[in-house]
């Protein structure tokens, strides 16, 4: 309304200027001369061609964009900002030619530089419409070629004109048009791969690959570029403080795009080394939805080390952020892959630790936990219910965690523990302890050992974290064994079914995120839902004897999480 | 095929019109263009914000759910974790590069796992429990330490403009 107003007074102002002219002279010539005379009729005219300017900017607008988004508006406010304070500052460098016709060519600068902002924004907000028409197509279209058309003519325009007439003003838009003309490559290679995008039927995972290669290839074009202008500027003119801003910006881009080809080329070499593909039985087995882009997983997924899947080309992406599980935050770089370096790196260590002082001068508190004088309760209850299941081999001080290990049947990670690597450790052989005197060592040994103390302690904690699994189905079985009694079941019902039940207790236990063995006896009703009749029914009728409040609070907070576990299944 | 963002903004917010969680209403402010939401998050019972609602918009990055969006009360409201503009400071919005506050721990912040439905949920934990240690708005988090009844009183103030009641 305002700006309705401003033209209109304009608009007048420059008739009443005109026909003035005219009443005091009658004719054309002699009217021209006596307005370019006079200072206050120029400035009417100037404005009045400023406006004109405007309306046809507000009139290109309309044409190739429709009406301008919040952000669209704000981001060329703010960019606007910024590119006129910086006209201003290259107008103080050439303050000698500072002439109309200069301050028109600044202007229509402005303009089209506007346009390519504008083109910028509308591309990237591709990608994030559900619904792109055919009109927005035909206008990008157009605009780009447009734009495109009106760089390469400043362009040739500023060569030829530096090329006859020497070093002048136009060696600054020559510049800035090969600037934008960048622009516009850009914005049509990104609109070229959103568009190819948009009409293939199934994700297109190598997208982003490919903008971040033209990302980089553009920012090297415009590092180049402002170089090679500063460098000709400094040269013929001055620094060119107005490029500056710019310039930083453009190679700050540049440095960013470098560094995220190489994370990307480094998270898809990692990818492709360390991860193996998940097999088909296990995206059956997980619920199969990949947590990134929450879309199913039939084709391409990773497996990390700690038994999360997702989409390849999720995980890759992820991966140039950061190096983390987007699940359980195990830290990538950090933890081996699943099966090779922690077998190679445990004998290696073992001709080190014979290498160095007597063997085990200092007791190792890692086996002291397993030598500890009273068998341990896992055994107890093995022995006290006469009954030993077949996995369960009696331990041995020497190879102690590993068959303890392995005795819980078809074990899933520990839960609530994220292992600091992967769970099936190979761990043969105990780690070494330190020698006594560290003096006596080389520098070398000693980094060595060095590494060594790292894996033990690794070590250490695996074995604790297996220790807290084993003493879960320890509890576990115990409860077993006090249903079997109080039912007076036979033996061997009972044994059978603590076998069968030890390996559904750890997965429950690990998908509730919240399990203390305290709290196995109100599992029972959970596993009635997916087990087997016989315990079924042997724990349906331990259930009422034995209900509390408290249970019963329990009882229906674990029937509400199935019920939540079974909603999500079926998406 | 759309964008990835894109397909996750829209599959999460079929999800949220399918199973509305209680106290919160969550969408795309215009239907073509996901990247901007309205959340409407009514004050948690038995707090100083109960029976409130309180707007929001969240603003995603083109990258989520590699990157967390933004969150911004349009509402007037006083709180220690939220901005004097509105702006919502709690962890889970957080990358776990970047810590404004230096008290987080990573296990808190934004990854792919996260979603809209969860930072809602968190912002109305947050709004019934403070976590006055991050100081977004000092003046509240003082007051919230020393004087619990001004700060409610306040807040009911708030409670009762956001009904467009006097
Ligand atoms: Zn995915
Ligand atoms: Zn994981």
């Amino acid at each position: 309304m305002r700006f309705l107003g401003i033209s209109f007074v304009s608009f007048v102002l420059t008739s009443v200027v005109v026909a003035n002219a005219y009443y005091q002279k009658k004719q054309f010539y002699p009217s021209v001369v006596y307005i370019t005379k006079s200072n206050p009729s120029m400035a009417v005219l100037y404005i009045q061609a400023f406006i004109g300017v405007w309306i046809l900017g507000k009139l290109m607008r309309k044409i190739f964009f429709g009406q301008l988004r919040t952000t669209e508006f704000e981001h060329l406010m703010e960019r606007s900002w910024y590119a006129i304070t910086e006209t201003c500052l290259a107008f103080t460098v050439f303050r000698d030619d500072f002439t109309p016709k200069f301050v028109a060519l600044f202007t229509l600068l402005l303009f089209l530089k506007s346009f390519h902002w504008l083109a910028e924004d509308r591309v990237d907000y591709m990608e994030r419409s559900p619904v792109i028409s055919w009109v927005f197509h035909v206008r990008i279209l157009s605009l780009l070629l447009l734009l495109g058309a009106l760089d390469m003519h400043f362009i040739l325009h500023a060569c030829q004109s530096t090329m006859s007439k020497g070093a002048s003003v136009q060696l600054v838009f020559g510049f800035e048009y090969a600037v934008l003309i960048t622009v516009v490559l850009n914005i049509g290679i990104k609109y070229a791969l959103h568009s190819v995008d948009l009409n293939s039927e199934t994700p297109w995972d190598n997208k982003a690959v490919f903008l971040l290669y033209t990302e980089l290839v553009m920012g090297f074009i415009k590092v180049i570029l402002y170089i090679a202008f500063v460098a000709i500027m400094v040269r013929i003119y001055t620094l060119p403080l107005f490029a500056f801003r710019p310039m930083y910006y453009t190679i700050r881009n540049f440095k960013k795009a470098f560094s995220d080809v190489i994370l990307s080329r480094r998270a898809i070499h990692n990818m492709n080394t360390l991860y193996p593909d998940a097999t088909p039985e296990e995206l059956q087995a997980a619920d199969n939805v990949c947590i990134i882009c929450r879309e199913e997983m039939v084709t391409a997924s990773k497996k990390l080390p700690c038994n999360h899947i997702f989409h390849t080309s999720c995980l890759r992406s992820w991966f140039q952020r950061q190096q983390t599980c987007p699940t359980c935050r195990l830290n990538i770089l950090r933890s081996p892959a699943p099966t090779a370096p922690t077998n190679n790196n445990i004998p290696a260590a073992q001709p080190q630790a014979a290498a160095a002082p007597p063997p085990n001068p200092v007791p190792n508190p890692y086996f002291n936990v397993f030598a500890a004088p009273g068998p341990n309760p896992f055994n107890q209850f093995n022995q006290a219910n006469g009954e030993m299941p077949p996995q369960t081999p009696p331990p041995t001080p020497q190879g102690a965690a590993q068959p303890q290990a392995g005795s819980v049947p078809g074990q899933a990670p520990p839960p609530l523990i994220l292992p600091p690597f992967p769970f099936p450790i190979p761990f043969m052989v105990p780690p070494p302890v330190p020698p006594a005197n560290l003096g006596v060592l080389t520098d070398e040994e000693l980094r060595q050992l060095e590494g060594n103390e790292r894996r033990n302690i690794q070590a250490r904690i695996q074995c604790l974290i297996n220790i807290q699994t084993m003493l879960d189905a320890a509890v576990q079985m115990m409860q077993q064994y006090n249903v079997v009694t109080m039912h007076k079941l036979q033996p061997t019902t009972s044994s059978s079914s603590s076998n069968t039940e030890v390996p559904q207790e750890s997965q429950t236990s690990e998908s509730e995120a919240a399990a203390t063995s305290s709290e196995d006896a109100n599992r029972e009703p959970a596993r009635d839902k997916t087990n087997e009749p016989v315990i079924n029914s042997m724990s349906e009728s331990d259930v009422p004897s034995s209900t509390t409040p408290e249970e019963e609070l329990r009882r229906r907070r674990l029937q509400r999480f199935l019920q939540a576990e079974q909603q999500q299944q079926p998406n | 095929m759309a964008g990835s963002a894109l397909r996750r903004l829209m599959a999460e917010y079929k999800q949220l019109t399918l199973n509305p969680p209680e106290g919160i209403i969550a969408g795309p402010i215009n239907e073509e263009n996901f990247f901007e939401w309205e959340a409407l998050i009514t004050g948690p019972e038995g707090t100083c914000f109960e029976g409130g609602v309180f707007p929001a918009k969240l603003t995603f990055p083109p990258d989520y759910p590699l990157s967390p969006p933004k969150m911004q009360f349009t509402c007037d409201i006083f709180h220690p974790n939220i901005y004097s503009d509105g702006r919502v400071c709690i962890s889970i919005l957080h990358a776990p590069g970047d810590d404004p506050m230096g008290y987080e721990s990573s296990a808190e912040r934004w990854s792919p796992v996260q979603s809209v439905e969860k930072i809602l949920l968190s912002v109305i934990s947050m709004l019934a429990e403070p976590n006055d240690e991050s100081g977004a708005n000092v003046d509240a988090a003082k007051m919230w330490r020393e004087d619990r009844n001004q700060f409610n009183e306040i807040a009911e103030k708030l409670v009762r403009k956001t009904l467009g009641i006097p």
